[in-house]
């Protein structure tokens, strides 16, 4: 077990922090997922492999997290929908973050793209960082960099027509 | 990997600045070369720079004290006691509950099931009546009778010495097994039995004792293979004197 020192995570807190509003965009959620991934990583330091980076394994956590809170949820709409509710929830707190920038396309990519053309562009984790982050072979994390930066140029050049279901604010 | 054209994946090894400087620069000569793949990799190129410098806008929002590492571990460290009070909580719990439980199942299963109930049973069916088996005034035939029946018994003392002679037996069983109900009466008619079976799976082996029993008195106690019991008129004051005589003869 490799001891978990509180200033490499302080560090690291504000990354996470950014990475989180990215995937959630809202602000109260993504720090509620950035606290359950410092408190996994430090009930959990034992399963930092002894080669990989600790801001990669931090990013996994946190990936981790938010799609299983994301299954969680769909699981959640669906028993609505069952009894009846109806999916009113839809994405009301959306883009808050993406209107300001102006990078309104970029939330239109799937949430695996958006998060490695984060974790490559904007945290600058290397490729096998990146795989490890999001815990896939390093060949998928190349194709699926190839496709997001694709679809990317396409939507931010008014190329492609938004997928028809897609709802945005 | 060709040296002229490089693959998809250099390409964007080239926009993340990823490549070696001789790789570089093979790619830069490539690029200059070929516009149009330069304008894709120009975009790609300003989409990672928008991407930045909105990302930079985020970075300067205040700091939430709840996601400082020392007060995650804190409120960790609180959740783990909660847990240990939480658990310490439940087994005393149930350790009340259970040693309380079975100690009140004991005590009913004891009021609803006394010691013996059978033999008070049988002494009031069939200790008055003359629907005994066995009609015999002679102790030998008694014991002779007993013998074929419960091989394991010893000798029946003598009753006579205390006023008592033999009226009869008889045979019966109930869920516990078989029994036999001994009859001895006095000159007056008063009668005590003697009871006995092999030890039931509810009282396989009982501590002595004795109980009243409305108008009946049981002595009861387990003795070589089997248990017995003696009832008498709760009034008779020979009960104990008659006991006391089993206990030693049998």
């Amino acid at each position: 077990m490799n001891d978990l020192d509180d200033d490499q995570l302080r560090e690291m807190l504000e990354r996470l922090r950014r990475f989180a509003l990215w995937l959630t965009r809202e602000a109260s959620s993504a720090d509620d997922l950035v606290q359950a991934t410092v408190e996994r990583a430090l009930t959990h330091r034992g399963q930092q492999r002894e080669d990989g980076s600790l801001r990669a394994w931090l990013f996994s956590i946190l990936y981790r997290q938010f799609i299983d809170g994301k299954r969680r949820e769909r699981r959640h709409a669906r028993w609505l929908a069952w009894f009846g509710r109806g999916e009113e929830a839809g994405n009301a707190t959306e883009d808050i973050v993406l209107a300001e920038s102006g990078l309104a396309a970029f939330a239109r990519l799937p949430t695996e793209q958006r998060a490695l053309l984060l974790l490559i562009s904007v945290e600058g984790l290397s490729y096998k960082e990146a795989a490890q982050a999001l815990q896939v072979p390093i060949g998928t994390v190349m194709s699926r960099l190839s496709r997001a930066r694709t679809a990317l140029r396409e939507l931010a050049e008014g190329n492609t027509p938004p997928p028809a279901l897609r709802r945005l604010k | 990997m060709s040296p002229l054209i490089p693959s998809e994946e250099e390409l964007h090894a080239y926009v993340d600045e990823r490549l070696d400087s001789e790789r570089r620069r093979a790619v830069e000569r490539y690029l200059a070369a070929n516009p149009e793949q330069a304008a894709r990799v120009e975009g790609w190129r300003i989409d990672a720079r928008h991407l930045r410098a909105a990302s930079s806008g985020l970075a300067g929002r205040a700091p939430n004290p709840r996601l400082d590492p020392a007060a995650i571990r804190r409120e960790l460290r609180r959740k783990r006691q909660r847990r240990w009070v939480n658990a310490a909580v439940l087994l005393v719990t149930l350790g009340i509950g259970g040693v309380g439980g079975w100690q009140v199942r004991e005590s009913s299963l004891l009021a609803s099931n006394p010691p013996m109930a059978d033999a008070v049973q049988a002494h009031r069916l069939f200790a008055g009546a003359s629907a005994l088996d066995l009609s015999a005034r002679d102790p030998a035939r008694l014991q002779a009778w007993l013998g074929e029946h419960f091989k394991h018994v010893g000798n029946l003392p003598d009753f006579s010495v205390y006023g008592f002679t033999p009226v009869g037996a008889r045979l019966l069983s109930n869920e516990q097994g078989p029994a036999a109900l001994l009859v001895f009466e006095d000159a007056q008619g008063q009668r005590v039995s003697l009871f006995l079976r092999s030890p039931g799976e509810r009282y396989g082996r009982m501590p002595s004792g004795e109980r009243i029993d409305g108008q009946l008195q049981a002595r009861y106690w387990s003795q070589g293979d089997y248990n017995y019991a003696l009832i008498s008129a709760a009034s008779d004051s020979r009960g104990a004197t008659l006991r006391n005589a089993l206990g030693v003869a049998l």
